[in-house]
């Protein structure tokens, strides 16, 4: 149950953070190293917002907002400008920028741990057992939400239809009449914002420390790897499949281990499937060894 | 001012330390195909080895494998076997994968073998780390002294890291490292195999960053997990950046810029609340630098130069013979 | 020396290639011709080793090579071109030619191998870029080369190596008609030093002229084989050719050229 329970909610928060990355990933084509600190970006400017008085909802959505636009912002200031400069220097330079936002927020918030502070609540029980508490369940369902209206978004909305253009074929989409500057902005906006919410709700589930961008920027490579580099789908379905892997093998080996079961688990199914997890329904490439 | 000096002396040889490690980089990511994200895990492996190999066996609050007390050249070439082997097993399942794949693979790698550092206390002592570690010809020189031998000592490190990073590069099998960087299918034409030239450029990249190790632990006189996390790589890359990839020069001239930009502040006595908020900013610092070298200069201050050959002088050696 | 025997190849469920038979004779420059999409590259990168065909046998010299690897392959003197000539970008011309030199092939092993090249071998290649027309592009990046010298680099650095067979693939796109004579001249005259060849084009007028011998392909299958007269004047094939028009009609604009 335990079991269950824990992967439910950090398959959540593992899913959240990552669509937005990947999101970047399918269109730009670049790892974006900065995504992480998103979060702890996310995390501190919530909990910025919750001391303020603010009620921990229009904080966390005042903290995503805070955080699109902040990546709106990195795009236009400092990726776009590089973007024919090749993977690597957008790569280099996402570092570089997630080092400046590690930077700016350690000097203002300092080295200390903290948390929101939220009123204390029992956990629900479900067939007798203490099952999550009304954040936790918060947390989950605000996830599952948002990955369906990702899904909505861009199958069925003019704007998530250009964005799907965009990444498959920019001069294409060019020539159809879609702005692909704008379409890029509006990803910017709403991967960052989800990588704020995502940090929002690790510092609800646990504590705030300078560190969690850093730490969940490796489970979110190792998702995105394991659901294949780009693919939308495959990361939802990795972020699920990471979680639960991680709290079954946290059976077996101590919790310190966390990060690198995720690593585990990606070797594990690269070694087997190149692709990622994408390759188990088509889209395999041509290899030249 | 013999503090200054000293603060000089003892940042210089942190820097040829980096420096080593930029010259290992460049030689596999530079020179070579390998976008390497998981550097840090070789220095480990050679520091690890080296401590496991040279310290005095374990007391008794502490435990950790081996403890062997076995002199200090054995120790350089288990740190370099150490790195190169680590590499070869990394590398049998990683060198399948793409570019982008091999560059998270490698992290992770990184990062399970810093867990395994913290973790395993058997192996390790873990988080608490060994202390107390031995610096070779220690008892030969007056204390005072001694940063300066550890200077010369780690330069000539650097120096020998220089030359086969240097040699490499420029005979026929650096050549195919840098041929399978710029076209692997056309590559493969000339009969170069991918995947054998791959490992055996990683591996050497590998040991030459465990030997590297070496130097970092009688530097600091004590090995922790702490000191081998990603940040490390991403130092090492950017300092690699900031000096120019693909460059010789600019691999040395990197390692010993990045770490004056990041610790010569460190010389700054500041107090409490203050000084975390300075190393923070120092973070972000390098972060701006990064970001303006890559915007401005991506080449890095020396950039890669084309491997010109002195026509007229070969032909007159042609005939000469 | 080269012997294609029922290879098949699918991808997807589609057949790339089906059932192809080939043969190319020592010495012989043979043409291999068919509408885009008919498996001419695909069959390219199946010979080379780039792509593992399904079925069919393989064999180069006597050996059988279906299953060797692509780097092995380039090494036993069967060696192909890529449709689009890049080089090495970012190295120079001479270091171009030095990677498939014999010299380097021979000590690549080495990790220590000898830094300075031998000068035997750049004067060897500084004279064979010289008959390219490179001569004075040695030291020059092979990025800053116009398309018309990266064709020539082609050729020039295949005389640095071994190689006993040459797949060209599509050698006359985009090339001007000066220069597809110059082309077909140094294709002549290098099978006049020993190199076979095996050349897939859309151009008609260029394949008949420089080859001997024909095969075409349509739908992943050998339609036609023979002389390159014979196989031009084909029926099957003109239809193939004419009958396509859009993308790739060369031989309609040949006929009106």
């Amino acid at each position: 149950m335990d079991i269950i329970t824990f992967g439910l909610i950090s398959a959540s928060v593992i899913l959240l953070s990552s669509v937005g990355f990947a999101l970047i990933v399918q269109v730009e084509g670049f790892l974006n190293i900065a995504h992480g600190q998103m979060l702890l970006l996310g995390a501190y400017s919530g909990l910025f917002l919750s001391n303020l008085g603010l009620h921990i909802i229009p904080a966390s959505i005042g903290a995503a907002i805070f955080c699109g636009l902040v990546g709106a912002l990195f795009y236009g200031l400092l990726f776009r400008p590089v973007k024919a400069k090749g993977v690597l220097v957008l790569l280099f330079t996402s570092v570089g920028a997630a080092y400046v936002i590690y930077g700016v927020v350690g000097a203002i918030a300092g080295k200390r741990m903290l948390a929101f502070d939220l009123p204390l609540v029992r956990a629900m029980k479900l067939f007798g057992q203490p099952f999550m508490t009304i954040y936790e369940l918060a947390i989950v369902i605000v996830a599952i939400a948002v990955a369906l209206c990702l899904h909505l978004f861009l199958a069925y909305t003019p704007a998530g239809k250009s964005i799907r253009a965009v990444a498959d074929n920019e001069d294409l989409a060019r020539a159809r009449g879609i702005d692909p500057l704008r379409t890029s902005y509006l990803v910017w906006f709403v991967a960052s914002a989800l990588g704020g919410l995502a940090g929002v709700f690790l510092g609800i589930m646990g504590s705030l420390h300078l560190s969690m961008g850093w730490q969940q920027i490796i489970i979110i490579l190792a998702t995105t790897v394991l659901g294949g580099i780009g693919s939308l789908y495959g990361v939802m379905l990795a972020a699920f499949v990471i979680a639960f892997g991680i709290e079954i093998g946290l059976i077996f080996v101590p919790a310190s281990y966390r990060s690198g079961l995720a690593f585990l688990i990606i070797v594990v199914v690269l070694l087997v499937k190149p692709q990622g997890l994408q390759a188990l329904w088509g889209g395999g490439r041509d290899r030249t060894h | 001012m013999e503090g200054l000096i000293l603060f000089a002396v003892s940042i210089s040889t942190l820097g040829a330390i980096y420096a080593m490690l930029c010259l290992s980089l460049n030689l596999e990511s530079g020179n070579g195909p390998l976008w390497d994200l998981g550097i840090v895990s070789f220095f480990g492996i050679g520091a690890y080895t080296y401590t496991l190999l040279t310290a005095d066996p374990a007391l008794e609050q502490q435990s950790f494998l081996l403890g062997l007390g076995l002199p200090m050249w054995i120790g350089a070439i288990g740190a370099a076997a150490g790195g190169g082997i680590a590499a070869w097993l990394i590398g049998l399942p990683t060198l399948r994968l793409k570019r982008e794949y091999f560059l998270i693979a490698t992290l992770a790698f990184a990062e399970i073998i810093r867990q395994v550092f913290a973790n395993e206390n058997w192996l390790t002592n873990g988080v608490a780390g060994i202390y107390g570690l031995r610096q070779p010809f220690k008892s030969y020189f007056d204390a005072a002294d001694y940063s300066y031998v550890l200077l010369a000592l780690t330069l000539c490190g650097l120096a020998f890291t220089w030359y086969v990073t240097r040699r490499i590069i420029a005979s026929p099998f650096g050549r195919a490292c840098k041929a399978l960087r710029e076209n692997e299918p056309l590559a493969i034409t000339a009969g170069i195999d991918p995947q054998k030239t791959s490992i055996r450029l990683f591996m050497i990249s590998g040991a030459l960053s465990g030997f590297a190790g070496m130097f970092y632990v009688w530097y600091n006189t004590l090995i922790i997990p702490g000191q081998f996390v990603a940040d490390l790589t991403f130092f090492i890359w950017a300092a690699l950046i900031i000096g120019g990839i693909g460059n010789q020069r600019g691999a040395l001239v990197g390692g010993f810029i990045f770490i004056f930009l990041h610790d010569s502040l460190r010389f700054l006595q500041v107090s409490g609340e203050m000084a975390v908020a300075f190393t923070s900013l120092r973070t972000a610092l390098i972060g701006l630098a990064l970001i303006l070298i890559l915007r401005f200069r991506p080449e890095g201050i020396f950039a890669e130069r084309p491997v010109r050959f002195d026509l007229p002088a070969l032909k007159r050696e042609a005939r000469d013979a | 020396m080269l012997e294609v025997s029922n290879v098949t190849l699918s991808y997807g469920g589609v057949r790339a290639i089906d059932d192809v038979s080939l043969t190319v004779a020592k010495g012989r420059i043979v043409g291999l011709i068919g509408t885009n999409g008919a498996g001419k590259t695909s069959l390219f990168n199946v010979i080379s080793g780039f792509t593992r065909g399904d079925k069919g046998s393989i064999r180069f010299n006597g050996a059988a090579i279906e299953n060797v690897r692509p780097s092995e392959i380039a090494q036993l003197g069967l060696v192909r071109t890529f449709q689009t000539p890049l080089g090495f970008p970012r190295m120079t011309v001479l270091e171009n030619m030095l990677v498939f030199s014999r010299a380097d092939a021979a000590s690549r092993g080495r990790i220590f191998g000898r830094s300075k090249p031998d000068g035997a071998i750049l004067e060897q290649a500084m004279a064979t870029l010289d008959e390219f027309g490179l001569a004075s592009r040695g030291n020059d990046l092979v990025q800053d080369l116009a398309a018309p010298e990266l064709k020539m680099l082609e050729f020039a650095r295949a005389m640095m190596g071994d190689i006993k067979l040459l797949m060209l693939d599509e050698p006359a796109a985009g090339v001007n008609p000066a220069l597809l004579e110059n082309l077909t001249s140094h294709i002549r005259s290098l099978r006049d030093r020993g190199v076979t060849f095996l050349v897939v084009d859309h151009n008609l007028k260029f394949i008949s002229s420089v080859c001997e011998e024909i095969y075409a392909m349509a739908d992943g299958r050998v339609i036609a084989h023979g002389d390159s007269a014979d196989v031009i004047a084909n029926p099957d094939v003109i239809r193939l050719y004419v009958g396509t028009g859009g993308a790739d009609n060369s031989l309609s604009k040949e006929a009106e050229a």
